[in-house]
């Protein structure tokens, strides 16, 4: 550790299927990050069960915090406050890492910071070696999330629009299933897709009004694609209908981002959240500000990030704090 | 040396602070509001964290989620505090609070959690082994107070004590404390999503 006192932020992340903590300074550098995915765990049942999640994240919640602390070369008494995620997610899934985060903080009579997951996504732009500063206009799509967000400093954002059924990773989820891929099925498919070509299918992207997403009547044209074709057929073209399949869901991403920014007058587009990691929407927005690939999923460095512009709970009022779903 | 205690398995959350033998100060409430609890119980035997000796925590079975807040915040005060702990079954706890009682522990789904020789078994009501005259206690026992009845079973008045598995129980049947990451809970139930994919 360099220079006196406490000049960390523990950041605790456990809303859905990555067990994270991390360690962050102030000014945004990420001192440790680590991420532990259950990807592998969930896809068996080819997607997140919650209850098996949870059981999950008890088991990892205080292993993956030494490690930040070991990673960082840090202790906890160097430690300044703890950020924690405390919705929207997985309830049960929510509550390991509030229960883990408010325990070490109130044993050291440490304040609390309880962060939005979906703020968290933002901040991880704030982090070095590359920080965005805001305003921007902020895509955050991922398997839980699609939405459009005015950031207009760091501790202001307007929601423009979001999906009104699937989230865009969602939908990558289930296109993959369909064509027997496995999870997480945006990686798959990304893969797959640049053996294919993307006009090789046409699929419908449902226009709903203003600048709210729609996915389900995408994969529902998968379906009857797929349906048409025998296991030969299918083998033969899945990379075609990856392909298509993923430059519909992109399409659409981008659309609503270009018209956004017309609506708003904002010229810098960011975008975050597992879906960014895509190699095509990244291709599609070559002048979006994303951040590296390891930010892009959950991970417990944007939440601490987050933590930066949002009010410390002291001790002892977050010892009730509560977890929320959804808002 | 200081032993704090709690247990989150049930629907009411039982915590206490215990130095050897003697229990100084004892609460009740929910399992989110675990560590206000917590807090309360310090301040009022007027000690810190930084004296906590170990842990002991109940393991359920009971509610998954509510155990889990009890686990996760023991790990997080192992960790922070550098504490060993011991697990202790929420049925045992309750059987220790009713001498000669059998502990009924609602597990939701029309089935209780329940001790048979000694082991943690979940049931249907109508299945639990029960003698004429047998002491029913917990918020299972509670809850199926009719079907009980109708076997013969006692069951005390719903706010009677034997009914809440208080955490000086926890104290009092810890065993040789481990580290607190290694204690898993008591589920007893796979996940639906388990059964399923068998
Ligand atoms: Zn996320």
């Amino acid at each position: 550790m360099e220079g006196p006192g406490r000049t960390l932020i523990l950041g605790v992340e456990t809303s859905c299927d990555e067990t994270a903590a991390a360690l962050v300074t102030e000014e945004g550098e990420i001192r440790s990050s680590v991420v532990s995915s259950q990807a592998e765990l969930h896809a068996r049942y080819g997607g997140v069960v919650p209850e098996v999640a949870s059981r999950r994240h008890l088991e990892l919640v205080t292993p993956v915090i030494r490690e930040a602390l070991a990673e960082a070369d840090a202790g906890l008494q160097d430690v300044d406050r703890i950020a924690v995620t405390r919705g929207p997610g997985l309830i049960g899934a929510l509550l390991v890492g509030l229960a883990a985060a408010k325990a070490v903080a109130w044993s050291r009579r440490l304040p609390l910071v309880p962060v939005d997951h979906l703020d968290g996504h933002v901040a991880s732009l704030y982090l070095q070696p590359d920080p965005l500063d805001p305003p921007f206009l902020c895509l955050l799509a991922s398997g839980g999330h699609t939405m459009l967000l005015d950031v207009r400093s760091h501790t202001e954002r307007e929601l423009l629009g979001s999906t009104l059924d699937d989230a865009a990773g969602e939908a990558f989820d289930k296109g993959a299933r369909l064509l027997g891929l496995g999870y997480p099925g945006g990686r798959e498919i990304d893969r797959l897709a640049r053996e294919g070509d993307p006009s090789a299918y046409v699929f419908p992207v449902a226009r709903v009004p203003g600048l709210d997403f729609s996915f389900s009547g995408l994969k529902t044209a998968l379906l009857y694609a797929v349906r048409e074709l025998d296991a030969d057929e299918l083998e033969a073209r899945r990379s075609n209908l990856a392909a298509s399949y993923q430059h519909a869901i992109v399409r659409a991403l981008v659309e609503r981002v270009r018209e956004a920014a017309e609506q708003t007058g904002r010229e810098q587009v960011a975008i975050v959240g597992g879906v960014a990691a895509n190699s095509a929407l990244r291709a599609a927005l070559p002048d979006a500000a994303a951040a590296p690939l390891a930010l892009c999923t959950d991970n417990a460095a944007m939440i601490a990030s987050a933590a930066r512009w949002i009010d410390a709970v002291p001790y002892p009022k977050y010892l009730a704090l509560d977890a929320y779903a959804s808002r | 040396m200081l032993t704090l205690a709690f247990d989150t398995a049930t629907a009411v959350a039982t915590s206490a602070l215990v130095d050897g033998d003697e229990v100084l100060a004892e609460r009740v409430s929910r399992a989110q509001t675990l560590l206000e609890d917590v807090d309360a119980l310090l301040r009022q035997a007027g000690a810190h964290p930084s004296d906590l000796g170990r842990l002991a925590v109940g393991l359920g079975p009971g509610s998954f989620t509510g155990v889990r807040i009890g686990l996760a915040t023991a790990r997080g005060l192992a960790l922070s505090l550098g504490l060993r702990g011991s697990g202790v079954s929420t049925l045992a706890a309750l059987a220790a609070g009713a001498p000669g009682g059998l502990p009924v522990v609602d597990a939701k789904r029309r089935e209780v959690f329940t001790l048979v020789d000694g082991e943690a078994q979940v049931l249907a009501p109508a299945d639990l082994p029960l003698d004429e005259g047998a002491l029913c206690v917990g918020d299972g026992a509670k809850r199926y107070r009719q079907l009980l009845e109708e076997r013969g079973a006692v069951v005390p008045p719903d706010d009677d004590e034997r009914h809440l598995p208080r955490a000086r129980f926890h104290a009092a049947l810890a065993g040789e404390p481990r580290p607190v990451d290694e204690l898993e809970p008591l589920y007893l139930r796979v996940p639906d999503a388990d059964r399923n994919v068998q």
